[in-house]
């Protein structure tokens, strides 16, 4: 405070360009550090890599020094170049297993993956939502003519038969590749609305209503404006099941008479719904909410 | 007698005289509940307000306590609708108690599944009851976990529902299956009003009954833990490996096959805790296998038994026969089939040939 009034003492117009060079001072600091964490990353996916590459090269050496003591040892006993030669091949064989077991790991990651089975395959489509991993659900399918399935996780409101009726037989890559997007986009939706109750249920008025498949749901929240809570009821109708935002977004304004600027913001709220996952719609509410506490 | 007296004196000050089987049903409703879930019941029932109910002693007997609520129903003028209600809370806290029987309906071939409108179920399902037959009462409530409970009392032409044997259906949206329990002769008319208000085509009764509907709709959703081949197998901390101090000295003779029947148990079971259901039953229509010298018995006619197996919580029961050592491992996949086919009546015919079972069913 005492710096204000000192520069205020000095003038106006230089009491601005103080101020400027502060922010431009901040700025340049933001950037520097936003360039250190970059930098920060980059090198450790180099540390993962060059970590990688020194336990292959370990390996290769065990390997050859295997070999070299297997000739030096030809002519000498026996004994020790078999248990060098059985850690040397159990190193190998180690490695191999390792890499197997992360190349299935990265299979299972990419969300379908399989393994065969005595009369068929077991798929196992795993579902994510914006980087976080969810369930996983099981296929286990009969390889003959016709191709069948034994049996499956599957939740009993996924049209699965539907599917399995349009593609099962002529085309399996299809199958997986329609299921496996029903089943992230329930799994989405469900991710959502779990996600709204959980975080954000200060805004939420009564219950959020859904249904099993999650493409219908009902809520009402509040919203402030002009220094008054307006209640709202959002109906919100996935109509495309493999997507996971709404097709329409309703939202009422439950109050008697509905101002313009209301019915602007139902509008833009409804547009906000159709474009924005739920949770992060919400969160940009409470972030708006924040800020006007703060000015206020 | 003094209730009664003091009814009337209610009903003078408020001018409406409660239905005498009203408040005779709502009596013996509340005498069903246990002493100390009766609060909690009433708050959920939403019908007296806060201060009604902090002039309940629950510390009383409980005739006391029913005439209580009894009278305070009156103020507030409760129709059969209310009780019917206070009914199905009791019901679904207590749903464990009536043994369910599941049906399954299905679309005619072509039809797309359209989006569940509940108003809309509702209203078909009323008024396709009420075509049928005038003399019933109806009520729904619906559950978080999307479960619509519908409670319906049967009447006749000429008399009225009876309140006290009502048939309760539990139906969630989207799926095929409808829980039911406690039917009698009116199925026809239920099936077909189900069936139009949910858009589905028919319905047949599968052959699941158990007393656990949680259960029953574990096993029919598939949500219990089933068995897959894959190549990750559960991470460690969810088996339960409990480490025991076991003495050196001590050694097992037979730890190979322990092992061995701990993994076969384990693939067929799978991990987690079983479906609950309390009994299996097999119709045998099969030939009797015996000596030849008993030409009474073989070969004529197919010898008929029931097998029933009942238990508090038969699918755990079943997996821990094995590793208690009462029977072999892996056990016959009749028994071991009962969740995945969804089913716990069966009836066994002969195979052309060879005598093993086939599932056929009714």
């Amino acid at each position: 405070m005492e710096e204000a009034t000192a520069y205020l003492r000095d003038g106006v117009l230089s009491h601005l360009e103080k101020l400027e060079a502060h922010a431009r001072k901040l700025a340049l600091k933001q950037e520097e550090t936003q360039r250190q964490q970059e930098n920060l990353v980059r090198l450790r996916a180099r540390i993962q890599e060059l970590r990688l590459q020194r336990d292959e090269l370990q390996t290769k050496v065990n390997l050859q020094q295997v070999g070299l003591i297997r000739q030096e040892g030809a002519t000498g006993s026996n004994v020790e170049p078999v248990q060098a030669a059985e850690t040397g091949g159990q190193a190998l064989l180690k490695w191999k297993v390792e890499n197997v077991k992360a190349m299935l790991q990265a299979f299972r990651l990419t969300g379908i993956s399989g393994k065969l089975t005595k009369q068929g395959v077991c798929f196992c489509i795993s579902t994510a939502y914006e980087g976080t991993y969810l369930d996983s659900y099981y296929l286990d399918l009969l390889i003959q003519q016709p191709v069948q399935i034994r049996h499956h996780s599957v939740p009993i409101f996924i049209p699965l038969e539907q599917i399995a009726k349009k593609y099962l037989q002529t085309d399996i890559k299809c199958f997986l590749a329609m299921l496996s997007d029903h089943l992230n986009a329930y799994a989405g939706r469900k991710y959502q609305a779990d996600q709204l109750q959980d975080h954000y249920s200060a805004f939420l008025e009564g219950t959020l209503q859904r249904n099993s498949l999650h493409n219908v749901l009902f809520f009402n929240y509040d919203v402030e404006t002009e220094s008054k809570t307006f209640p709202f009821r959002a109906k919100l109708v996935y109509g495309d099941l493999t997507r996971s935002l709404p097709t329409e977004a309703t939202i009422t304004c439950k109050a008697g008479d509905v101002s313009d600027s209301l019915v602007e913001k139902t509008a833009a709220h409804s547009n906000l719904f159709r474009h924005m996952a739920l949770h992060k719609a919400f969160n940009s509410f409470r972030r708006a909410a924040e800020s006007l506490d703060q000015t206020a | 007698m003094s209730a009664s007296g003091r009814r009337r004196r209610g009903a003078l000050d408020s001018g409406f005289t409660m239905d005498e089987t009203v408040a005779e049903y709502i009596r013996r409703t509340v005498l069903k509940i246990p002493r100390h879930q009766i609060m909690e019941m009433l708050t959920m029932w939403e019908f007296l307000s806060k201060t009604q109910l902090e002039t309940i002693n629950v510390h009383q007997l409980k005739e006391r306590i029913s005439q209580e609520v009894v009278e305070l129903c009156e103020e507030n003028s409760a129709s059969i609708k209310q009780a019917a209600i206070l009914d199905m809370i009791y019901n679904y806290t207590y749903r464990n108690k009536k043994v369910w029987t599941v049906y399954q309906m299905t679309k005619a071939a072509g039809e797309e599944t359209d989006s569940f409108n509940l108003a809309d179920f509702k209203y078909k399902f009323k008024r396709s009851l009420r075509s049928a037959l005038k003399n019933v009462t109806i009520n729904f409530r619906e559950y978080e976990d999307n479960a619509i409970w519908i409670r319906i009392a049967w009447g006749t032409q000429y008399t009225k529902p009876n309140q006290y044997k009502a048939t309760y259906v539990v139906y969630h949206s989207q799926t095929p299956y409808v829980f039911i329990s406690s039917l009698r002769s009116s199925i026809p008319l239920l099936c077909q009003a189900l069936v139009h208000a949910s858009n589905y085509h028919d319905i047949h009764e599968m052959e699941l009954r158990s007393r656990c509907i949680d259960s029953l709709k574990d096993i029919v959703f598939k949500r219990y833990s089933q068995t897959f081949q894959t190549y990750h197998p559960r991470p460690l901390q969810e088996r339960n490996v409990a480490p025991e101090k076991v003495d050196p000295r001590i050694i097992q003779e037979n730890k190979r096959e322990k092992e061995r029947i701990q993994s076969v148990n384990q693939e067929v079971f799978g991990e987690g805790l079983q479906p609950k259901i309390e009994f299996a039953q097999y119709k045998l229509e099969t030939m009797f296998k015996g000596e030849p010298e008993m030409d009474i018995l073989t070969e004529k006619e197919p010898f008929r038994c029931v097998v029933k197996f009942s238990s508090p919580h038969l699918l755990e029961a079943l997996k821990s026969l094995a590793p208690a050592g009462m029977a072999d491992a892996p056990l016959s996949p009749l028994l071991t089939c009962i969740p995945q086919k969804a089913r716990n009546y069966f009836k066994i015919k002969e195979r052309k040939g060879i005598l093993s079972a086939s599932c056929l069913g009714p």
